[in-house]
């Protein structure tokens, strides 16, 4: 079975426009959420981690009949500096798939359009096209899929892009997530009560919730024998292991056991054929909600050992925000990052560490010393799926 | 990881029939409104606050279990894939009328958590217990096909050992664009490994089997002769021998893509106007089976570029 390496990286985010951008700011691990400037937001929390102005990026508008929102053109900066950073060209376009996963789509399109007035059309514009627009700008005309599973959706869309690969119906896979500003979607959360009155800030003592973050986090996913064919530039890591599973029961709430993110967590490492003292590095879910954190403490503890001083956790929504369906590709080109660099950025600092969450969150810069790193992404519904790269040339 | 998947269980609920071959092919003249009851097909408590999608894939799946006799697997190998495009257009359209002119205050507890469109199809994994996976998959009309294809590969990998999958849509607001083909109603089909049924006596509707792919708008002008090649070749990935008679059902609409696929498929090809989301593709596939004369490929396309092939084969007669 081909094995599926990542061979190109793009990224926007709270933190700016480009890896580079990205790592800087992960190193500087400081952030800041702001009020979106939304003039119908009623609500008593309108904040979030929001792309910066100058790192939004201003077209395309349309593709056709398609209009673009901002999810889209996330999306599509982020898969165009992924496809130059593997240097991909001259590959068949039906061998070229794309897998996007969001939870809104461009659904503050379809906000504007409520209070602004929308465009003369008689045709239904789908909310749901953001790997449709992927898929034109590129020209890929492999499968093309835009996969839902609210905070979860781009970990099930990167599973899905690698599966496209292992069974040999795509050579490459333009993969990850995006997520833009929806006015329902932070209207919602206020009105759960699920949202932090200061800042994301999982694992602490005083977290009240969550903040949401803009972004797009997208990959080059390439078979092994397509990339060496190629003769492919780098590649930064293998996506070695993936595990699924579904609680079955709250809509919103996690199971307080974690009986089954713990199968998806140690399927996935199953998979990659690694055990829990090769891991080198976790980037959890860790939303800053009071259940997400503590179960998914206490599985890592029973699955990797990850008592405090053994393993980091890289607790990257503290920089971002919880970015919905993108949050899994961005948790990903971090971890990608890490294994490349062979570094873990210094965690934000908490205020207090919550004593119940018993996880290792350096506040310095640690030296990666294992040849994996996990990710998680739980959703909605009971969502779960656990992610494993392993470095590269191992 | 290809695995041969069959149909054991239909499940349908549309405003006109709830019988697989009618509600595909007979006419569509809606009862009187409310048609869908969630009292009287779901039960008097625990469903009055659901979206009207969240209810209709309830009752589909209930119908669609009951009709493949309940496959009995443990919880952790059950796995569920639901394509929808406009189930939350509805209630996103409510929930912003009021955060606009009330504030989210004015919001009710009880369907803000319907803000994520997943949720449609999850009340289906508690009610039933399905912890293997539950992916929901949204892209522009293919995207109930493409929980066949998505699912039925999961199960090919062992993530489960058989799959719920189908499709949801309730309609668009009046007045929005679209509204006059917007949709309304649910399919489920409960797919298992063709070994699997054959050990539990079961015939089954038939094979079933889905692959999707992209066409860009800018390209569909003169992409009929490529288009033919490449449904040809799916097909044959499929499963259909080379010069077999098969009828073929395209469901299309009026965009260039659309047009693409219709002048590849030829004047031979039936084709049905597609509604605004994903539930027709999935409808006439469940009609197919339903009917057991084939094979019948089932052809959609959305003006957005998104393509789907499904092939739906007779169970073999013994």
């Amino acid at each position: 079975m081909n094995d599926v390496l990542i061979t190109g990286v793009g990224v926007v985010s709270h933190l700016g426009t480009g890896v580079d951008a990205f790592w800087e700011g992960l190193t500087a691990a400081r952030s800041t959420p702001t009020t979106v400037p939304d003039p119908y937001a009623q609500m008593k929390l309108p904040l979030m981690y929001a792309v910066p102005g100058d790192a939004v990026p201003t077209g395309p508008e349309r593709y056709g009949d398609l209009r673009l929102g901002l999810g889209s053109r996330l999306a599509i900066e982020a898969a165009r500096q992924a496809v130059a950073d593997a240097g991909l060209s001259d590959v068949p376009p039906h061998r070229v798939a794309v897998v996007i996963g969001t939870g809104m789509g461009d659904s503050g399109l379809h906000e504007q359009w409520r209070t602004d007035g929308r465009p003369e059309s008689d045709r239904w514009s789908p909310v749901f096209s953001v790997a449709s627009a992927v898929g034109s700008w590129f020209g890929a005309e492999g499968a093309n899929s835009s996969v839902s599973n609210a905070c979860a959706a781009s970990g099930f869309g990167l599973s899905l892009a690698a599966d496209l690969i292992r069974s040999g119906e795509a050579d490459v896979v333009v993969a990850g997530g995006a997520e833009a500003y929806s006015r329902v979607a932070l209207a919602c959360f206020n009105r759960l009560s699920a949202i932090d009155p200061e800042r994301c800030r999982p694992f602490d003592r005083h977290r009240k919730g969550t903040l949401f973050g803009e972004g797009a986090g997208m990959v080059v996913l390439e078979s092994a024998v397509h990339a060496r064919t190629r003769q492919a530039r780098r590649v930064y890591a293998q996506l070695a292991g993936v595990g699924w599973s579904c609680d079955a029961y709250h809509a919103t709430a996690p199971e307080p056991t974690g009986t089954q993110i713990t199968r998806a967590m140690r399927e996935a490492l199953a998979a990659a054929g690694a055990t829990p003292d090769q891991v080198g590095c976790v980037v959890p879910h860790g939303t800053g909600t009071e259940l997400n954190d503590l179960v998914e403490s206490q599985v890592l503890g029973e699955v990797l050992g990850a008592t405090p001083d053994r393993l980091p956790v890289y607790s990257l929504k503290a920089l971002l925000g919880h970015t919905g369906g993108a949050a899994a590709a961005l948790a990903l080109v971090a971890a990608v990052q890490i294994l490349y660099r062979r570094t873990v950025p210094p965690n934000m600092a908490l205020g207090e560490q919550d004593p119940e969450c018993k996880v290792f969150l350096p506040t310095a810069a640690t030296p990666l010393t294992g040849r994996y790193a996990l990710v998680n992404a739980y959703a909605f519904g009971g969502n779960n799926v656990s992610l494993v790269l392993k470095e590269a040339g191992v | 990881m290809s695995t041969d998947l069959m149909v054991s269980g239909i499940g349908v609920v549309t405003p006109w029939s709830d019988r697989a071959g009618e509600a595909a092919h007979g006419p569509r003249e809606a009862g009187p409104e409310p048609w869908f009851d969630h009292r009287e097909r779901l039960g008097p408590r625990g469903y009055k606050y659901l979206p009207s999608a969240t209810q209709y894939l309830l009752a589909a799946t209930r119908q669609a279990l009951a009709d493949a006799g309940e496959p009995e697997q443990q919880e952790e190998r059950r796995g569920a894939a639901v394509g929808t495009n406009s189930a939350a257009v509805a209630v996103h359209t409510a929930i912003d009328a009021t955060v606009v002119a009330e504030g989210a205050r004015m919001l009710n507890p009880a369907t803000a958590p319907y803000f994520s469109i997943n949720l449609f199809g999850s009340r289906l994994a508690t009610e039933h217990a399905l912890k293997g996976f539950n992916l929901t998959l949204t892209s522009p009309r293919v995207a109930g096909l493409e929980a066949i294809e998505a699912g039925s590969r999961a199960v090919g990998l062992g993530r489960a050992s058989w799959l719920l999958a189908g499709a949801t849509e309730e309609a668009l607001p009046e007045g929005d664009p679209g509204a006059r083909t917007s949709e309304r109603g649910a399919v489920a089909l409960v797919l298992e490994p063709a070994d699997r049924l054959r050990a539990r006596g079961v015939r089954g509707y038939g094979h079933c089997a889905a692959r999707s792919l992209f066409l860009p708008p800018r390209a569909a002008a003169g992409a009929a002769d490529r288009l033919r090649g490449r449904i040809a070749a799916l097909l044959t990935e499929l499963g259909l021998p080379e010069g077999r008679p098969h009828r073929t059902v395209a469901v299309v609409d009026d965009s260039p893509v659309a047009a693409a696929v219709s002048a590849a498929l030829g004047t031979g090809a039936t084709r049905v106007e597609a509604g605004a989301g994903s539930l027709e593709p999935v409808l006439q596939v469940a009609g197919a089976l339903a009917e057991g004369e084939g094979p019948v490929a089932v052809v959609t396309a959305a003006g957005e570029g998104n393509l789907a092939v499904v092939l739906a084969t007779p169970p073999e007669r013994t």
